[in-house]
């Protein structure tokens, strides 16, 4: 069967909304709405098609595509062509993250026409290009691509961030361009350094060469382009002290960007990290391993130490966020098939988690025109309905059982535990912290008297009911049936194992 | 997904007739059902909820019996399927029905039952009434899971659960500070000895690669575990126990729960969920059995747990904390019987202790209905009002007083041989004192709730409704006569049919102790229920006769050996400092990356601006050289830079 054309439909199909929005008129706010809210859904049918092809025992390698892109040369007529090729493909771990973006997108697109009060026209077409970057990330098959989508993704989130955002926008904004555009660099750096020793940048090449002890580069030179492959991923993923940016975002984008930036955009930190850091560089990570596994716990200890004393609970999140990232690394530190799989696992949960949670925290700041801690209190008695999601993404954050945290956090230790018990062990004070500072703003919110009245306060209506139950059913499912996950994942697992040795 | 047939061996295959066990999972199904239909429907049904959730955990105990009833008859049986798949690891997860948990699964689903039944008159009214009920559901679905899991992996999964379900029981009145608190509380500290479970089942998993509670023990069986492992994996296992069970030091939590409705400290903190640390233990008897340092552990804080929480109960003034104490100083005896390899007794206790414990607070439920005060101070003089709750609150106490007849007797007996028995005199010392403590201060609540003169402002009492006092009556018929299953008088039943089967367990069946602990443990008890008497109903002692010395004494007890005040002052003083002085690191030093990165682009975007000159002549020859240099460049090396 060919699928070739699919997976560049699945990826471009946002354009097709952008198209139709440049046409439409400025004021036309409902229908532009409704534009960008379909012009998400072409992408969502598809990526779920494909897991649906996976599911009934079909081929994933049917979707791949190839085609001649660029070639150049030197003007010597007999040296081999440097060829940039239009390369797309899914494995398991692939089609996982953009089943994952897809959804994500199109409960984002809801949100935004919740949450976003002006130039609707622009945002869309801004959201819808971002969404392209974002499925171009997770699908493309070498590195020049790879980096040319990620550049896609950067430019949209910085003009929602600053445009649509709240008070210090703009700040966050050009903090966000700095050091992501710094991480690109690095990634650039490395990505041409690859091409230029190499001569080319698909990754599976890539991947072979490397294992193969004739290849052109010392081992120095490769602990090196790893180290700069890590700092590039680490501002994205984020891994402590290149976090700051971050928190800046996810307290003034709007809520509808922070679900995609905290559920999909830091999500490509950890894919760079697994695909190329762990695919390309399998024994330099071995030889980092531990550092690894520190830094993990060090982001896991500090975002949940942090997030205990914030009085603002995007603060709170935001730290949450960066706790939930250590669990990625020390997942990944442990370089087993439990660990891998839990970094995995985790970054899936905590896309969907994060995602439910930033769309219930615009709810609340759209209801009481704030979200410090102290300012609420009590709100189980008016918004019961919110109050209970708000706690059962909170309890799905924290780690409970049957919902999807547990299972990636209870993997990601019991890898290390295997490894590094006692860095492990350490990092188990996480799981306690976690439970400590998710209750303390969230009973602090939702629980005990009201600080003050709130009048008119409305619960959850209408289409707001989407995203928290596609979101809440996701994270139950993966929860209690965490198949769904693994069982597209065992052939990537297959395939980056060998490499790591194990 | 493919099902495999495990425990079913040869006898079993050819009579084949397992039809109950078989679909033993469908126990905790019903209340998952219960609570589903109430989340979703609870609003339009109202006070109609009491009904589904009733009924549905009224099929959980109907099975339950019939599973119990044909576990008599037949061997365990156990089904598991695959749950996750990690490259060449493969979970799995299932159910099994064996003694223990074929007799746990009746006691869970018939205090459930009974505490449903119950709340539909103490709840009446409530605002929340359909979410109470759901909310009852979700935790007896929780219990019944735990119950009936056959690996570690999924014990934990419902071992959190069951948290979840006590979180928001204790939390239900949420718009109250001191339930917010306690919720609060109860969650993070259970959850500190969780993580100790956590721990302890990963190492034990990279001990045997699996999970599966038979795997293990083979390999504990079989020598494959060095003695060290077996001991700090049974350790860490336990602190999880610890965290549950309310023993010393993560027993604050269980006290402040008290905040929660009084059916659900009936069945949560009293009879399930907080004996779910010693259903742990004991289904992980033969691991804890092969560590002799781990079983020292368990007995020492089990028997230091019931003295101490024994001596506060004597000076508490709230009803339910009197009994919550209680509860925790009764937990530390059932750890003491399984430190001291009494696993028969450490489970007859639960049992007993489930529904005598389960009476005495529906029957103080009753008592805070009629009278609207928790305050034993403010009461006094019930007995002639509340013709009912007094006499049955009277069973309670007499059974947990360890009176002679009542079953708190039999099993209390039982606990007191196994730590003779188990060489730990200092140990049976200290619980000798606990039952004594028990006697006194159990008889001081009943005296002075329903004996004397009514204090404070009490009006318009009186007895709760049927469906009140029907499931207190029926745990008082059980509070007599449960201990009979297993006398020294009319056969050991119980205890050996725990074992039966059992070749880890066999060893540690009924414990025949010397007959003079029998006779120890009733005078030490009727001592407590005279002093008691004295103090409280004939007053004939000054109340301040025991800390007659001064006050301090008193005034430490008072303040429950001021733990609480002690982790203020350690751990969340010392959790927050961590936090402010990281916080310093994210605002001095982290910013100050973040400045030095801003620096670094200005200062280059301010080099790039002074190039822009405006000078055209400036840019040609910039050009030109450049140029020039990339011809150089290019004759030298013939193309690229290699």
């Amino acid at each position: 069967m060919n699928l070739s054309a699919v997976l560049s439909l699945l990826v471009f199909s946002p354009l097709l909304g952008i198209i139709v929005l440049a046409l439409m008129p400025k004021q036309a706010e409902k229908a532009i709405k409704i534009v960008g809210f379909l012009g998400t859904l072409p992408a969502l049918f598809l990526s779920l098609a494909a897991y649906l092809h996976f599911q009934w025992g079909k081929d994933l390698a049917d979707f791949a595509v190839a085609k001649q892109w660029i070639q150049f040369r030197g003007l010597n007529v007999d040296e081999p062509y440097f060829a940039v090729n239009y390369e797309l493909g899914l494995s398991g771990f692939q089609l996982l993250l953009v089943a994952l973006t897809a959804i994500v997108a199109t409960l984002s697109a809801i949100a935004a026409a919740r949450f976003v009060k002006k130039e609707w026209k622009g945002y869309f077409m801004l959201f819808l290009l971002l969404e392209i970057g974002m499925l171009g990330v997770f699908t493309a098959e070498n590195l020049i691509l790879f980096f040319i989508f990620f550049e896609i993704t950067l430019i949209p989130t910085f003009f929602l961030i600053g445009k649509w955002g709240y008070f210090e926008k703009e700040k966050a904004a050009y903090s966000f361009l700095i050091y992501n555009g710094l991480g690109s660099a690095v990634l650039l750096i490395v990505i041409m350094v690859l091409f230029a020793k190499t001569g080319t940048t698909n990754i599976d090449l890539l991947t072979q060469m490397m294992a193969d002890p004739s290849a052109p580069l010392s081992s120095d030179l490769k602990l090196g382009l790893f180290i700069a492959l890590l700092i590039a991923f680490g501002v994205k993923l984020p891994i402590f002290p290149l976090h700051s940016w971050m928190l800046k975002v996810h307290v003034q984008a709007p809520p509808s960007v922070v679900m995609i930036h905290s559920g999909i955009l830091l999500k490509i930190g950890a894919y760079g990290l697994i695909r190329f850091g762990m695919g390309i560089f399998p024994e330099q990570f071995d030889q980092l391993a531990t550092l690894i596994a520190i830094l993990g716990v060090i982001n896991l200890l500090y975002g949940a130490f942090l997030a205990f004393i914030q009085t603002d609970f995007k603060m709170v999140l935001a730290y949450s966020s960066i706790s939930h990232m250590g669990i990625v690394l020390i997942g990944l530190a442990a370089m087993n098939q439990a660990g891998v799989q839990g970094a995995i696992f985790q970054v899936v949960s905590h896309g969907l988690i994060s995602a439910l949670l930033f769309f219930l925290v615009g709810i609340l700041y759209e209801r009481t025109d704030t979200s410090l801690i102290e300012n609420l209190g009590g709100l189980a008695k008016g918004m019961p309905i919110a109050a209970g999601f708000l706690l059962a993404a909170g309890m799905a954050s924290l780690g409970l059982p049957g919902m999807s945290g547990f299972v990636s956090e209870f993997m990601a230790f019991l890898g290390l535990f295997e490894e590094m018990p006692w860095i492990a062990a350490v990092g188990t004070i996480g799981i306690i912290m976690t439970a400590a500072y998710l209750l303390r703003a969230i009973l602090g919110m939702t629980y005990g008297k009201a600080h003050r009245e709130f009048t008119g306060v409305l619960d959850l209506k209408g289409v707001e009911f989407v995203p928290v139950i596609v979101l809440m059913l996701l994270i139950v499912l993966i929860g209690v049936y965490p198949s769904v996950l693994s069982s597209p994942l065992q052939t990537t697992l297959e395939t980056i194992m060998p490499g790591l040795g194990g | 997904m493919e099902f495999v047939h495990e425990g079913c061996q040869a006898p079993c295959s050819i009579k084949g007739i397992v039809i109950m066990m078989e679909n033993a999972w469908l126990i905790p199904l019903f209340p998952l059902l219960s609570f589903l239909i109430l989340l979703l429907f609870g609003k339009r049904l109202k006070e109609a909820s009491a009904y589904v959730g009733i009924l549905f955990t009224l099929a959980s105990l109907v099975y339950s019996i019939l599973v119990l009833f044909e576990r008599f008859s037949e061997p365990t049986y156990g089904t598991n399927f695959e749950w996750l798949t990690i490259g060449d690891l493969h979970l799995t997860a299932g159910f099994e029905v064996n003694q223990l948990n074929a007799l746990m699964l009746v006691i869970v689903s018939l205090v459930s039952f009974l505490v449903h039944t119950y709340s539909k008159g103490y709840m009446q009214g409530d605002e929340r009434f359909p979410v109470f009920y759901a909310y009852l559901g979700l935790f007896t679905f929780a219990m019944l899971g735990l119950v009936i899991s056959p690996n570690l992996l999924q014990t934990y999964i419902f071992w959190e659960l069951v948290g979840v379900g006590s979180f928001l029981l204790i939390g239900f009145y949420f718009y109250k500070e001191e339930a917010r608190a306690a919720a609060k509380k109860a969650f993070i500290m259970t959850r500190i000895g969780d993580v100790g479970l956590f721990i302890g089942m990963i190492l034990l998993f990279w001990q045997t690669k699996s999970f599966e509670y038979k795997e293990i023990f083979a390999a504990v069986d079989a020598g494959e575990i060095s003695t060290s492992m077996i001991t700090l994996t049974a350790i860490l296992i336990f602190i999880g126990a610890v965290g549950k069970s309310g023993q010393f030091p993560l027993h604050t939590w269980l006290p402040d729960a008290m905040e929660g409705p009084t059916p659900v400290s009936a069945l949560i903190h009293a009879a399930t969920m907080v004996a779910a640390g010693v259903y742990l233990v004991a289904s992980l008897f033969p691991l804890f059995a092969a560590s002799k340092t781990a079983l020292l552990t368990i007995a020492v804080i089990g028997a230091f747990t019931a003295i101490f929480a024994a001596s506060i109960g004597l000076v508490q003034t709230d009803i339910k904390r009197v009994l919550a104490y209680s509860t925790v100083s009764q937990l530390g005896y059932m750890m003491l019987a399984l430190g001291s390899a009494g696993y028969v007794a450490g489970v007859f206790h639960l049992m007993t202790h489930a529904f005598f414990k389960a009476l005495l607070f529906l029957a103080a439920g009753s008592v805070i209905h009629a009278v609207h005060t928790q305050n034993i101070e403010e009461m006094g003089g019930l007995w002639k009002k509340l013709k009912l709750t007094g006499p049955l609150f009277l069973i309670g106490t007499l059974a947990i007083s360890g009176v002679p007849l009542f079953s708190g007797f039999f099993s209390k007996d039982e606990i007191l041989a196994a730590a003779w028995e188990g060489g730990h005199p200092i140990l049976f010392l200290l619980a000798l004192i606990a039952a004594f403590m028990t006697a006194f201060y159990m008889f001081r609540l009943f005296f002075m709730v329903f004996t004397g003169e009514a204090r404070g402002s009490q009006k318009h009492v009186h007895e709760s409704p049927a469906n009140m006092t029907y499931p207190m009556i029926l745990l008082g018929v059980l509070a007599i006569i449960a201990g009979y299953v297993n006398t020294p008088w009319f056969g050991t039943f119980l205890g050996d049919w725990l074992v039966d089967g059992n070749e880890a367990l066999a060893q540690h069946g009924h414990i025949e102790g010397p007959v003079w602990i029998m006779i120890a443990a009733t005078v030490v008890s009727l001592a407590g229920i005279y002093l008691a008497y004295l103090m409280y109903y004939k007053r004939s002692l000054a109340r301040n006769w025991l800390s007659g010395t001064g006050d301090t004494l008193h005034t430490i007890v008072l303040n429950k050996y001021y733990v609480d005040e002690f982790y203020q002052l350690t751990v969340l003083a010392a959790t927050t400092a961590i936090s402010y002085f990281l916080r310093f690191i994210d605002v001095f030093l982290v910013e100050g990356l973040v400045k030095g990165v801003v620096g670094i682009v200005q200062g280059l975007g301010r080099a790039g601006s002074k190039l822009q000159s405006g000078q055209v002549q400036t840019y040609g020859a910039v050009a030109f050289i450049g140029l020039a240099l990339l011809v150089v460049i290019f004759a030298f090396t013939g193309g690229y830079l290699r």
